[in-house]
């Protein structure tokens, strides 16, 4: 039975399903670093899906997909940008909002412009293709499974070194980083947290659209409201279990997408879709008691607020 | 302190509470997503209105304000004490299946089953609540994770039972059986028909106001809420407190998703407690209301009167229901952006102990 569960089909539906948790959550770990607290992810990312599939279809081209996806990203993520930062409110109220007026809005624009409920699939949107990489792409097993893949998978993969390099070895990095951690010291130093706590959200809000193109343009081409379930949050847990460390949230978020993909392949064998959807969940609740000792920051943040 | 102030005084309040800023903001940016999207957002605004109040309107308001105002008075009891409980609809799903499952298959009177159904989804809503709860206080892991995490295992595991073991194998929706008719809760003569939960609800709100203001507990969680280091040196049990609220939360979730099956669907079908989002509305009830009981019960009533008047805002003037859920997220949006100056002044405070903590080793405040 498990030579048949693990081959190179579950190592690349893993992947894909990888991607949209990889972009969300390194977009949340920008935040982390830079001290803002970030679970908007979620809605960023149903906005992004939308805009994506709209823009896909309007445009008839994925790119203008992906560009739409990046601006409803940041459309929302200045919601928070605006009243966590400039207002300074509360972030987890804020968050908590976001999320279910990016739900709100995009069911209520998925009837108002495309005239149709719960699902808008059109053969006129254009998905995202999958590029082989050339020569990369011949590799056995890995060829397929890393370098014949989307462009904002690739995106994705080249992230996780590109901002180890800027938040660890750039003195624009340091400073996102000392914002975070010394505010005041950063501000007598003349670095204006404000400006880099809005970079911040606003990344996050690019990476959490582009994590939306993915789902609704690359793993399947279609738009389902409420289509992100949940894969908000798990990055939001792949950020505190990763230490927002790029590899440690690739790390997190590649765990989290091999449950689901495992739990797609259950599904293939006869175990009922129920008990199959909830593997990610629990596989990150388990994560979550097995590397409890880690969620002090947030305890303190959660607990001392609302 | 409210009790002596004047009509005057009364209607300056409202006139420059942040909250009325809020909404007359939400209803404008509303407006302008309408208009944008080519509908007219005045016959749309009207139309919901009317549709909140006329005809059977006031009736399916006020049904309809029953699980929101439980859900809202639910998160109250945990935010108020500084417990971030997100898990209020696995704690409404897992505690109505629960409920119902007593209703369909427990013999005997109404007057019995009932209530004994209602007790045993409030029972079941609060084990589900415990799981959270010991994370955190046991294994120190925030409630605002574990609790919305579990939101998926517990529709999982709810729907899993209905779909197999507990499934009406005559229909092909993934659903239980139908509440037998003794054991459905009664609807009263009242407005053409409300269910009788409705008293339930005004009681907790009652009583919830008396306990926040009178009672010691009611003043300890509010003390935790504002901090919990502080709560812990004044001798508050902070982690026995947690667990509290989170039984009392997740009983009124158990208890409100149990009504909902035998007060209103009569069957629990998968996944269609989760689809209203209602208790994300009763949510953002709560944040509106500043957690406090009787101005819960008021948001409560706006907020089902928008998704009521909404609903026939979507079939009069073509613009759909989910403006409501909108226009929700929006008032909450623009409260916590304003509401802002006070909450600032805090963590500056917080921010200089923080800081004193580090200059000086042997702090007072390590407790």
């Amino acid at each position: 039975m498990f030579e048949q569960l693990f081959d190179s089909a579950l190592a690349d539906s893993a992947i894909r399903a990888m991607i949209p948790i990889l972009l969300a959550a390194l977009g949340g770990m920008i935040c982390e670093r830079a001290g803002v607290f970030q679970i908007s992810l979620e809605g960023m990312m149903v906005a992004g899906a939308f805009a994506a599939v709209g823009g896909s279809y309007l445009v008839q081209s994925s790119t203008m997909g992906i560009v739409f996806a990046m601006a409803a990203g940041v459309a929302v993520s200045l919601i928070l940008a605006f009243g966590a930062v400039t207002r300074k409110g509360d972030p987890i109220v804020l968050g908590i909002a976001i999320n279910l007026f990016a739900f709100g809005i995009t069911g209520f624009l998925l009837p108002q412009i495309f005239g149709v409920r719960g699902v808008f699939q059109d053969a006129r949107i254009d998905g995202l293709a999958r590029l082989p990489i050339p020569l990369l792409s011949d590799i056995p097993v890995i060829g397929r499974v890393l370098f014949t893949n989307t462009i904002t998978a690739y995106l994705a993969f080249l992230l996780v070194p590109a901002l180890w390099v800027f938040l660890f070895r750039t003195p624009l990095g340091l400073r996102l980083r000392g914002v975070g951690e010394r505010p005041g010291a950063a501000q007598t130093l003349g670095v204006s947290p404000a400006r880099y706590k809005y970079a911040a959200v606003i990344a996050s809000g690019v990476l959490s659209g582009l994590a939306g193109a993915q789902l609704a343009l690359g793993n399947v081409v279609q738009f389902a409201e409420n289509m992100s379930s949940g894969r908000g949050w798990v990055a939001v847990v792949a950020v505190m279990l990763g230490r927002a460390h790029p590899t440690g949230v690739l790390g997190a978020s590649l765990l989290f997408a091999f449950a689901e993909a495992l739990g797609f392949r259950f599904q293939g064998n006869g175990l009922p879709v129920q008990i199959t959807d909830a593997l990610p969940f629990v596989m990150t609740l388990l994560a979550l008691v097995v590397a409890r000792k880690r969620f002090a920051r947030l305890l303190d943040l959660t607990t001392a607020s609302a | 302190m409210s009790g002596r102030r004047s009509v005057g005084g009364y209607v300056r309040a409202v006139r420059t509470s942040p909250v009325t800023f809020s909404l007359v903001l939400a209803f404008a940016v509303g407006a302008t997503i309408v208009a944008v999207t080519g509908q007219d957002p005045f016959l749309a605004y009207r139309e919901m209105f009317a549709g909140a109040v006329d005809g059977s309107g006031l009736r399916n308001t006020l049904a309809r304000s029953i699980p929101i105002v439980g859900m809202a008075l639910a998160v109250s009891v945990a935010f108020r004490a500084g417990v971030i409980n997100l898990g209020g609809e696995g704690q409404m799903v897992v505690g109505g299946l629960a409920g119902t499952v007593v209703a369909i298959y427990t013999p005997g009177p109404g007057a019995v089953v009932i209530p004994l159904a209602m007790i045993a989804g409030a029972a079941a809503g609060a084990a589900w609540a415990l799981l959270p709860a010991y994370g955190q206080t046991r294994l120190r892991l925030p409630i605002l994770i574990t609790s919305l995490l579990l939101n998926y295992v517990g529709r999982a595991i709810t729907g899993y039972l209905v779909r197999f073991p507990l499934a009406d194998v005559s229909v092909t929706l993934a659903t239980t059986r139908q509440v037998p008719e003794t054991a459905r809760m009664p609807k009263m003569p009242v407005f053409g028909g409300v269910s009788l939960s409705i008293v339930l609800v005004v009681a907790v709100v009652a009583g919830l106001a008396i306990v926040y203001s009178r009672s010691v507990v009611g003043y300890e969680t509010r003390m935790a809420g504002y901090s919990g280091r502080f709560a812990r040196y004044g001798g508050v049990p902070v982690e026995r407190q947690t667990i509290g609220v989170m039984l009392v939360a997740g009983a009124i979730g158990g208890a409100i998703g149990t009504h909902l099956i035998i007060g209103e669907s009569l069957r629990f079908i998968d996944g269609e407690l989760v689809l209203s989002g209602l208790a994300w509305t009763g949510l953002l009830v709560s944040l509106l209301a500043a957690n406090r009981p009787v101005f819960i019960l008021l948001a409560g009533l706006l907020f089902s009167g928008l998704q009521i008047g909404g609903l026939a805002m979507q079939r009069n003037a073509d613009v759909s229901w989910r403006l409501a859920q909108v226009l929700q997220a929006l008032v909450i949006i623009a409260v916590a952006s304003r509401l802002t100056l006070r909450r600032l002044r805090r963590r500056e405070v917080e921010q200089a102990e923080v800081a004193e903590v580090i200059l000086e080793p042997a702090h007072v405040g390590e407790i």
